[in-house]
């Protein structure tokens, strides 16, 4: 209803009815209220008045008509009466427009038509925004939400047109400044970050955000900075809608985020800035985010959220203060401390008791099926049992077979089960111990000690490997890993060398340490090391310098697989070569170019695999469409000469989609297609692909795929279906996963290779009793951490060949996984980094981007006191007012200060 | 000089730390870790100090592994015994010889399936359960062929030898292609071609007829009385009555079979039921008293009972419409103990009352000791009574079999008339000659495994009587039950 006071305000002079409206008209004014009668004549009153001669009485008619719309234009339900009673008279405004001299009137006239085109003006005309550009360019908000939005989108349009042109957009900006202001100051954020990305200048923001926060109390500081995030998630969305469409390149997304990068800064949210710095993977962002911190605490937090994405990190004077503050900080990137949370969150769960694997694979639920005979030890199911063992009690210092107590009735059982594995077994067992003592490097050296003296080369081999396993996530001053092992690179026996040299690649993943670099590199042109030696230091070498796209690692892995004999570019060892190419630039996409394009010239045998390789990689976790869509295309052709570049294509697919749960589920559904229509080697990988999909997350469609797979009658099919079972079970615990293998060891209690491979996904998933997950993506599934990654793939290749691989002597790639292992927990700290237990809810994160208001942001939560367990998927939020919390994502270890506000009730 | 100056590091071993420990820069690090020996107990050569990515050489130069004042080295190293192989390593399952890991395994190896040959398979496998039919055949290859059998049967019985001994050895699935070939040869209705492939069969023809050959071969000739091994393990006496109605004529016959037949009618649903069924039948013969044919009721009873008890379903009857042997699919129970007294002749029963009598003492002691203890005054006599009529019966029996059986070892055993399920062959499928057969057999270990061709499935025993029909599941076409003895 319009408001009859200004109707009655405004009319001095009432004219009679308009003799000459039709018939029609007429019949039509009689639907209309009396009051709306009046509105409609009083403006028509106006349309004849504005183009009255006089400009007195032109403007007040202007002002009359500007009074109506403004106290109409609030009504958001349907076009606004005023607007509607005036549509038949625009083309009449419009044409008198043109008749007018240049005046302020000319203008005043514009604004009007500016605002009636919005509802006018036909289709990609865009008169609003040239009415309003000719305009007085009085305040933009005055003519309502719905007027600044369609400028706003008519600008978009215009500006695009004009950089076709060449033409100067100087005006357009100006107004953009005015609708980005607007849209700000009303909540309406992913408005104003949707423009400023048409028009291609996001620097804006950071301008606009500034002058709200100018006007704005303290208080509402710390909403921007949440409201901000939300922006940045929109922006990436968007960005990725985008690139569904058309490709948006690149650095597009990378301004985007470094604009959101910069607002953090400016806004003094340290934790924020540091995760985008991360997911830019930009150390210098990194160094000015510490730099910028003052506060010694918030330096902790973004110290455990470095430490969490696992990268190696110095900290000089400048970024940590002096050496007395600086070395706590570093302590916590270097995760010397993170044996220790973790043990306090298995106390606090009550799973320190050892599990043996008997626990594990609970045959006395399978009745009458249960294994067959017993009395004799099998090596296979022996060598099962180390895996399992070392899974499930993965770092909690304490197992039922490699470091049960000495003064056991039986003397030293350790060395038992040591031998009780066969050949190169015993390496696998050796280093289970250093997977059991995971990140604990003291006690973990300790006990590996004294295999170091045994004189059996796998034992050797396995001690070695194991100080590499404990020192994996872990960094010490004293370098311990790198001590121990590089003593032992040169030696003669290929097993002990390869058991030191995969050390030093769990070690010092992503270290980038060129010590190791100059000692191992001449390994790979060595003409006389043997193809194992090779594949596993090129390996090494490929998750030391992960993502570095270091030119000196990649030359010396290019020329290893140059000087390949036509034989040996056969053997499934040597496709470690192209996938250790293929680690240096993951995920750094196009940086991959030049290497691909060498790798064109390459024997024939293994171009084609080392090109898709390379592909997966450098796109893994990008969630580029454009790539999948490559990837699959690989997978179409029906293959005749035995190639195998399809396994790496059905694995690049998932590596490429793993990045957000959209593409995610398309790739699950592309996959089952691939299933119905691909040939064999397409189908061993796929249940691979699902794995790496899902890991640690047992989605029950996917679950169900792969129970089905691992009945499938192609052998080495149900072996990767299992293993992925295991996969996407991994640290769950998962009851129904479970249950499956369970039935999965009985229906295959014949076939050793099966049973093997159902027992390691047993193993799997109870990794770490379920304190563990190998997802590579933390802090709320937006960070990927290279190291994790890099190791599942390295496991996944392998698996590609799981007879020659992981069946047969080199079963410890399955070591690789460590890389992976995280504590999915929730451990709060107090100000002195000592645990502290606050109520938290735990439920399903809902994704809450570009939603109106204060949003729930998970959904159907329990509340318990920490430290907690997450699970995929899962988000915590603090449950008390007591404390906040020094990082937005509560995850992993977060420090917790008293809120100075809070008031105790009562 | 200032190489002279004591430096001072702190040295992290495990989870200590000792602090403020003294360089002397002139002497060789060997020194130095002399001094850690002290402190930790570890001797210098079992030592390892890590110098920032590096280790510790004993003679090394202070001054070229450069420490700092109030550097922190790490020592790893433990004075715990070096770990040793074990003077005898432990054997594994995959090192062993074939034969052994049978053991291990649990239960015998599997048959390939040569082209419709489960039946056959199945056949094999439900005979090889019995180790006195296994230990008969091993001897015959000390006597040799006699001269009244001939060339074929004589064949087969050495392939059935064989097979059976390879079938104990292996781990793997044995394809039995000698005694295939062997058992086309002698008869060779299981030769037949359909489409160029052989045809399935019935494995009760094939049953039968391999029993039938082994009896033939296996009365060892030496004795006179021409033992026969094979009807001493399955052969079951009957006595029976036949009396016709019309002309009030009474006649007896004995005769000896090698299965009981369960004939399946509307109302039986159980096999006691069935095999009572199969022991009266009608049939028309000459009559002396009338002249002509005339109807006869014929009633049997079991007079001499077997080690092992064979019991075929009678499933398949000749289907005219069809030309085919069609299957009953009727469900028809049966135990996994089978008590056949009631089929029994009163001479047999009396026989058997002894044993039996023993045999449920024993159950009863194992089940319940207290009750015994109870009630052990009242029992005296009883025991007594019984231990005396056992005795008696005894004596009779083995003086009532000797002459037929004759054999020795069975003095020691006796016949209780209880017999416990051992094997079951079941066929699935509308039509003997068509679907599969299978083998479900009862190890030592009293493990049941499923033989499904060459792929042995361990099975609940529960299970087993599960296949009892009713269904198009596997049903029960052959059982053969194993006597429980005193």
């Amino acid at each position: 209803m319009a408001d009859p006071k200004s109707g009655a305000g405004t009319s001095q002079t009432k004219p009679p009815p308009p003799k000459e409206s039709k018939k029609k008209d007429e019949k039509k004014d009689e639907d209309l209220s009396e009051e709306d009668l009046a509105l409609k004549q009083q403006l028509e009153l106006y349309v004849e008045r504005v183009q009255d001669p006089d400009p007195g009485l032109q403007k007040v008619a202007l002002e009359s008509m500007r009074q109506e719309i403004r106290s109409a234009t609030s009504s958001m339900t349907s076009v606004p009466k005023p607007l509607k009673f005036l549509r038949p008279h625009y083309g009449t405004l419009k044409a008198f427009y043109e008749t007018m001299p240049e005046s302020d009137l000319k203008k005043y006239l514009a604004d009007i038509l500016s605002v009636l085109a919005l509802t006018m003006s036909a289709e990609g005309e865009r008169e609003s925004l040239k009415y309003r550009l000719l305009g007085s360019e009085g305040d933009i908000g005055s003519w309502g939400h719905e007027y600044v939005r369609n400028l706003a989108g008519e600008i978009g349009q215009e500006y695009a047109k004009r950089q076709t042109v060449d033409a100067p957009i100087e005006d357009l900006m100006e107004l953009v400044q005015q609708i980005v202001a607007f849209h700000m100051k009303h909540n309406a954020e992913p408005e104003a970050v949707d423009l400023l990305m048409e028009v291609e200048d996001l620097d804006l923001l950071v301008e606009h955000v500034d002058s709200t926060n100018f006007k704005r109390t303290c208080l509402y500081q710390t909403n921007a900075a949440s409201i901000l995030h939300s922006y940045i998630k929109f922006v990436k969305i968007k960005a990725e809608l985008k690139v569904s469409t058309r490709y948006l390149p690149g650095p597009d997304d990378m301004l985007v985020l470094d604009i959101a990068y910069t607002i953090y800064l400016k806004f003094e949210e340290y934790a924020n800035a540091m995760q985008i710095a991360l997911l830019l993977d930009n150390m210098q962002h990194v160094r000015q985010v510490f730099t910028s911190c003052e506060d010694v605490l918030k330096k902790k937090q973004l110290c455990y959220i470095l430490a969490r994405h696992g990268i190696t990190f110095q900290l000089d004077d400048e970024m940590g203060g002096d050496e007395e503050d600086r070395e706590p900080l570093q302590e916590i990137i270097n995760n010397s401390k993170l044996s220790e949370s973790y043990l306090t969150l298995a106390r606090d769960i009550e799973v320190m008791e050892p599990k043996s694997p008997e626990d594990i694979y609970k045959a006395h639920l399978l009745d009458g099926r249960a294994s067959a005979g017993g009395s004799v030890d099998s090596a296979r199911q022996n060598l099962a049992a180390t895996f399992v063992n070392a899974f499930v009690n993965a770092g909690f210092g304490q197992d039922k077979l490699m470091t049960a107590p000495a003064d056991a009735s039986s003397g030293n059982t350790s060395g038992n089960w040591l031998f009780k594995n066969k050949e190169h077994g015993k390496t696998s067992a050796a280093a289970s111990l250093g997977m059991i003592l995971l990140w604990d490097v003291d006690s973990g050296l300790a006990q590996i000690d004294k295999y170091f003296h045994s004189n059996d080369n796998h034992v050797i081999a396995g001690a070695l490997l194991g100080v590499g396993i404990v020192n994996c996530g872990v960094k010490n001053d004293c370098d311990p890993a790198l001590a121990l092992l590089s003593e032992y690179i040169g030696k003669e026996d290929s097993s002990i060398r390869i058991g030191a040299i995969m050390g030093l690649g769990i070690a010092y993943a992503g270290a980038q340490n060129e010590q190791i670099r100059s000692s191992l590199t001449p390994i790979l042109n060595d003409a006389k090391a043997p193809l194992d030696v090779i594949a596993f230091t090129a390996i090494s070498l490929g998750l030391i310098y992960v993502g570095s796209c270091n030119e000196e690692v990649a030359q010396a892995i290019i020329f290893a697989l140059m000087d390949r004999s036509e034989s040996e570019l056969g053997e499934p060892l040597t496709r470690l070569l192209p996938l250790a190419l293929g680690l240096l630039y993951l995920g750094k996409q196009e940086s991959v170019e030049a290497t691909a394009e060498v790798s064109k010239t390459f024997n024939e045998k293994i171009r084609k695999y080392c090109d898709i390789t390379l592909l997966s990689c450098a796109y893994a976790g990008t969630g580029n469409v454009l790539k999948v869509q490559n990837l699959l295309g690989h997978c179409e052709a029906h293959l005749e000469k035995g190639e195998t570049h399809q396994g790496p294509a059905v694995l690049g697919i998932a590596m490429v989609a793993m990045a957000e749960e959209l593409g995610l589920e398309m790739s699950i559904r592309s996959l089952e297609h691939l299933l119905q229509y691909g040939e064999q080697n397409i189908r061993r990988a796929v249940p691979l692909a699902l794995g790496l999909l899902c890991i640690s997350n047992p989605k029950v469609n996917v679950m169900d795929t792969l129970s089905r797979l691992s009945h499938d009658t192609d052998s080495e099919v149900a072996m990767a279906a299992v293993i992925s079972l295991g996969l996407i079970g991994a640290g769950t615990n998962n009851a129904r996963i479970a249950g499956m293998l369970r039935n999965l060891s009985s229906y295959y209690y014949k076939d050793a290779s099966l049973l093997f491979c159902v027992r390691i996904a047993q193993g799997l998933v109870h990794l770490g009793k379920g304190l563990l997950t190998l997802n590579p993506y933390h802090s709320d599934r937006c960070l990927l951490s290279p190291t994790a990654l890099a190791g599942l793939v390295t496991m996944l290749f392998a698996c590609l060949d799981m007879k020659a691989i992981i069946l047969g002597k080199y079963h410890y790639v399955l070591y690789f996984l460590v890389l992976a292992m995280q504590p999915r927990m929730l451990m709060t700290v107090d100000e002195n980094l000592k645990p502290l237990s606050v109520p938290v809810r735990v439920g399903q994160a809902v994704d809450v981007v570009g939603q109106a208001g204060r949003p729930k942001t998970i959904t159907g939560f329990q509340t318990h006191s920490t430290p907690v367990l997450l699970a995929a998927g899962d988000r915590a939020e603090l449950a008390t007012e007591k404390y906040i919390p020094l990082s937005p994502i509560l995850e992993g270890h977060v420090i917790l200060k008293e809120n100075p506000e809070y008031r105790e009730e009562n | 000089m200032e190489l002279n100056h004591p430096v001072l590091v702190s040295v992290k071993w495990q989870k200590e730390v000792f602090k403020a420990v003294e360089i002397d820069t002139s002497q060789p690090p060997y020194v130095f870790k002399c001094q850690l020996y002290d402190l930790t107990g570890v001797p210098p050569e079992r030592q390892k100090i890590m110098v920032k990515g590096g280790l510790l050489k004993d003679d090394a130069d202070w001054s070229t592994v450069g420490v700092k004042q109030g550097q922190k080295l790490m020592m790893m190293g433990t004075a715990d015994e070096v770990v040793k192989a074990p003077e005898k390593g432990p054997v594994f399952m995959e090192d062993l010889p074939e034969e052994e890991q049978v053991v291990s395994l649990g239960h015998s190896a599997g048959l390939f399936n040569l082209g419709n040959t489960c039946y056959m398979n199945s056949t094999v496998q439900c005979l090889h359960s019995v180790p006195e039919l296994k230990s008969a055949l091993v001897k015959y290859s000390h006597s040799g062929r006699s001269n009244d059998l001939d060339q074929t049967s004589h064949m087969l019985t050495v392939a059935t030898r064989d097979l059976f001994g390879e079938l104990d050895k292996s781990v793997k699935p044995v394809a039995p292609m000698q005694f295939w070939m062997v058992l086309r040869k002698k008869y060779p209705q299981f030769g037949q071609l359909h489409n160029g492939v052989f045809m399935q069969q019935d494995a009760e023809e094939c049953w039968t007829q391999l029993l039938y050959t082994l009896s033939q071969s296996l009365r060892s000739p030496g004795s006179s009385e021409n033992v026969d091994a094979v009807k001493d393990l399955f052969g079951i006496e009957l006595a029976s009555r036949m009396h016709c109605q019309e002309s009030g004529e009474e006649s007896s016959e004995t005769e000896s079979v090698y299965s009981l037949k369960c004939h399946i009618s509307h109302e039986v649903n159980h096999l006691h039921e069935g095999l009572k069924h199969g022991l009266k039948s009608e049939l028309e013969k000459a009559s002396p008293a009338l002249g002509r044919s005339a109807i006869y009721l014929k009633e049997s009873r079991i007079n001499g009972l077997p080690r092992y008890l064979t019991i075929q379903f009678v499933r398949f009857f000749w289907k005219r419409e069809s030309n085919q042997k069609a299957k009953i699919l009727r469900k028809v129970d049966y135990p996994l103990e089978l008590d056949v007294y009631d089929l029994c002749s009163d001479e047999l029963r009396k026989q058997l009352e002894g044993p039996r009598q023993i045999l449920r003492d024993e159950e009863g002691k194992k089940l319940g000791l207290k009750a015994n203890e109870k009630s052990s005054g009242a029992k005296d006599n009883d025991v007594k009574m019984t231990d005396a009529e056992g005795s008696s019966n005894a004596s009779g029996e083995s003086s009532a079999t000797t002459p037929q059986e004759g054999a020795p070892s069975d003095k020691e055993t006796r016949l209780t008339g209880i017999y416990d399920l051992v094997a079951v062959l079941t066929h699935k499928g509308r039509s003997a000659d068509s679907g599969h057969y299978v083998a479900w057999v009862k190890q030592e270990s009293g493990k049941w495994i499923e033989f499904d061709d060459d792929n042995p499935i361990p099975q609940r025993e529960e299970d087993i009587v599960k296949l009892s029909g009713g269904g198009d599941w596997h049903m029960a076409y052959i059982c053969m039950y194993k006597a429980r003895t005193v």
